[in-house]
């Protein structure tokens, strides 16, 4: 019912798969204006974003283009100043927050550095929307924090602290926990940087795993163009706060959109299959 | 669905609910154990001078301890039955100080480790935040001025707490509060209330009452009795068992408000909340003990230390290091000058303070969690 009512709401443009059947967006914002309480400046205006149902959806843009403030406003951590953000076609607004919970796992960026803290509690946390201020942990609980603790691969690490944790341990460990909420849709920001190339990988396994054993919808930020094209469905790149373009990367990442976008001169391959070798900084940004 | 099946059994075996540790048990008890050792101490001396033996006696007499009448004149200030002479020493002038100071010690640090946690600030206590000082202040106005109003001590502390929390608060909110911003905040509102204490002084009536005022500022348990534990059991049971089942969310608060929220957190009515009960527990204590400084402070600090940062081990913790140091710092407050008293403020100030500079020097990131 909630997907008749948004496909109502779509009148603009649809997004297709490769075999030109529409694909369904499980998270859409529409008419989006965001800045934050302390500025009146506008930091992102966006018409329409499509973060399509059962799909891996990347947000790549330079520093400072927006990616962060739009994922806070999908995450309903930012109200936008005017527009409105649809999940499976609800309003964000009508859920309760422990109802947007079981809905929506959102990773923010910078996670405190609490170092006393197992991880095995850090994942059962994530059961938080599912329990009442006096109840205490249910088998349900226990089944999906084993779920997230195998899909993340930690189990050696359950009883260790996170602060014993390498970076790239301590987001798996985050990872995990988001993965306990047990949410259809799911939002990560900038999941792998900082981390080595094993466990970006890693990061990067958990999450295609987790779309593909269970349908689980992701919109992940990805500070690297060429990770984000090969690890893709979708990408959105954004501009100075305005979309800049998006669709399946095939489409997206030509030699123009790094120049414009990321103001690099890079030769993009497409075959056999999609690289981007950036070469230079161009001297006009 | 099988995996998952075998997969919930080996959780289940793992007893989920395992988070008291051997520590923690051992710290309790071992705090328990200051607190009676420490307790039967300050019952045995003091001006009615009896030996260890028949002070012990007494405070094991069965013929109290199981009197109701006995009870029902503590608890609910009826006729006193007949007692021996060391009896009503030990139970009706020594004892309820002991329990006093249990009671403000449970409280205070329990008050201290629950504003650590909604602030995510570890220099958090009711002192610094202004809790203290606010409360301090509607006492001592009630002492000094409206000394009608004396059997709603814990009600006027709390809301002089309140006041002083509420405005420490909004003076710290844009969009949002920070644990540097609300010291800072916390600093001058205490200053603005300390000044306002100093100046009720000038309309106490008599040396006396400047006397009371001042030992009272400074926090001390010189002359609690049956009262006193009467005017603050309930406020600190409340706050104290609300503030245990709270511990769960406590956790949550300290992996940070977005984590919170993303979690389905109502992270500002869950801080507010808590801090509501945390002034609670604070201004119980204070209407019957006073400011005693520091102690809020540097008991959840020892406490995280010996069990670690979860609140669910380190509330328990707090329940039972408190009253055990409390109890502690009164015998030293009580009896080390011989003669006088001091107030037991002086002694947590002095002993707290040091302690609090060497845990400084000692972490490297203080101040922020």
């Amino acid at each position: 019912m909630a997907r008749t009512q948004g496909d109502a709401d779509r009148g603009q443009e649809r997004i297709t798969d490769d075999n030109g059947i529409a694909v369904e967006s499980a998270l859409v914002g529409d008419s989006l204006e965001l800045s934050y309480p302390t500025s009146e400046e506008t930091v992102v205006d966006c018409a329409r974003l499509d973060i399509p149902e059962e799909a891996v959806t990347a947000l790549v843009g330079p520093n400072g283009s927006g990616k962060s403030t739009l994922l806070k406003a999908l995450s309903n951590h930012l109200e936008p100043d005017a527009g409105t953000v649809r999940i499976h076609g609800s309003d964000l607004e009508s859920f309760s927050q422990k109802e947007l919970a079981r809905e929506l796992g959102v990773l923010s960026q910078e996670n405190d550095s609490l170092s006393s803290i197992s991880v095995e509690d850090l994942v059962y946390h994530g059961r938080y929307p599912y329990r009442g201020f006096f109840d205490g942990v249910s088998d349900e609980d226990h089944a999906a924090v084993e779920r997230a603790i195998e899909l993340a691969g930690i189990e050696a690490l359950r009883d260790a602290e996170l602060g014993q944790l390498s970076g790239g341990q301590k987001q798996l460990a985050w990872i995990a926990m988001v993965l306990a909420q047990d949410t259809d849709v799911l939002l990560l920001d900038e999941p792998t940087t900082f981390l080595d190339v094993h466990h970006q990988f890693r990061v990067l396994e958990t999450i295609r795993q987790l779309n593909e054993r269970k349908g689980v919808t992701v919109a992940v930020i990805l500070h690297d163009i060429s990770q984000a094209a090969r690890f893709a469905d979708y990408l959105v790149a954004m501009r100075d706060g305005e979309l800049y373009d998006w669709g399946p990367p095939e489409e997206v990442v030509t030699e123009q959109l790094l120049a414009d976008v990321f103001g690099v001169e890079a030769t993009v391959e497409y075959e056999p299959e999609l690289q981007v070798l950036p070469k230079r900084a161009l001297s006009d940004r | 669905m099988a995996e998952s099946q075998s997969v919930v059994d080996r959780a289940t075996t793992r007893k989920r609910e395992g988070w008291v540790t051997g520590t923690l048990v051992l710290f309790c008890l071992a705090s328990m154990v200051v607190t009676i050792a420490a307790g039967l101490v300050q019952v045995s001396f003091g001006e009615y001078s009896m030996t260890f033996r028949q002070a012990w006696t007494a405070v094991f007499n069965p013929a109290v301890i199981f009197d109701l009448d006995a009870w029902s004149s503590f608890l609910f200030g009826t006729e006193r039955p007949e007692m021996s002479t060391e009896s009503v020493v030990v139970w009706n002038l020594r004892l309820p100080r002991v329990f006093v100071a249990i009671i403000t010690g449970a409280t205070l640090s329990v008050s201290g480790a629950v504003f650590q946690a909604v602030t995510r600030n570890e220099l958090a206590s009711p002192f610094v935040l202004g809790v203290s000082s606010g409360a301090g202040f509607a006492v001592l106005a009630t002492l000094v001025v409206f000394s009608g109003l004396t059997p709603f001590l814990p009600l006027i502390a709390a809301l002089g707490g309140t006041v002083a929390f509420a405005i420490v608060y909004t003076i710290a909110w844009k969009g949002g509060t920070s644990p540097v911003r609300l010291v800072l905040a916390g600093v001058i509102v205490n200053m603005v209330f300390q000044s306002l204490q100093q100046g009720l002084f000038f309309f106490a009536d008599d040396l006396g009452v400047v006397q009371t005022a001042i030992a009272w500022i400074t926090g001390s348990f010189t002359g609690t009795g049956w009262e006193e534990v009467r005017i603050a059991v309930l406020p600190a049971a409340v706050s104290i068992a609300i503030a245990l089942a709270g511990a769960r969310q406590l956790n949550v608060l300290m992996l940070g408000e977005n984590t919170a929220r993303s979690l389905g957190m109502r992270v500002e009515r869950v801080r507010f909340f808590l801090s509501a009960v945390a002034i609670l527990a604070a201004s119980a204590a204070i209407a019957v003990a006073g400011v005693v400084s520091f102690f809020g402070l540097v008991v959840p600090h020892i406490v995280r230390n010996t069990v670690g940062g979860d609140y669910r081990r380190l509330m328990v913790g707090c329940v039972f290091a408190g009253p055990a140091l409390m109890v502690t710092a009164d015998v030293g407050a009580r009896l080390a000058l011989g003669g006088t008293q001091m107030p037991v403020g002086v002694v947590t100030g002095l002993i707290g303070g040091p302690y609090f500079l060497y845990l400084m020097r000692k972490q490297q990131s203080m101040g922020e969690l």
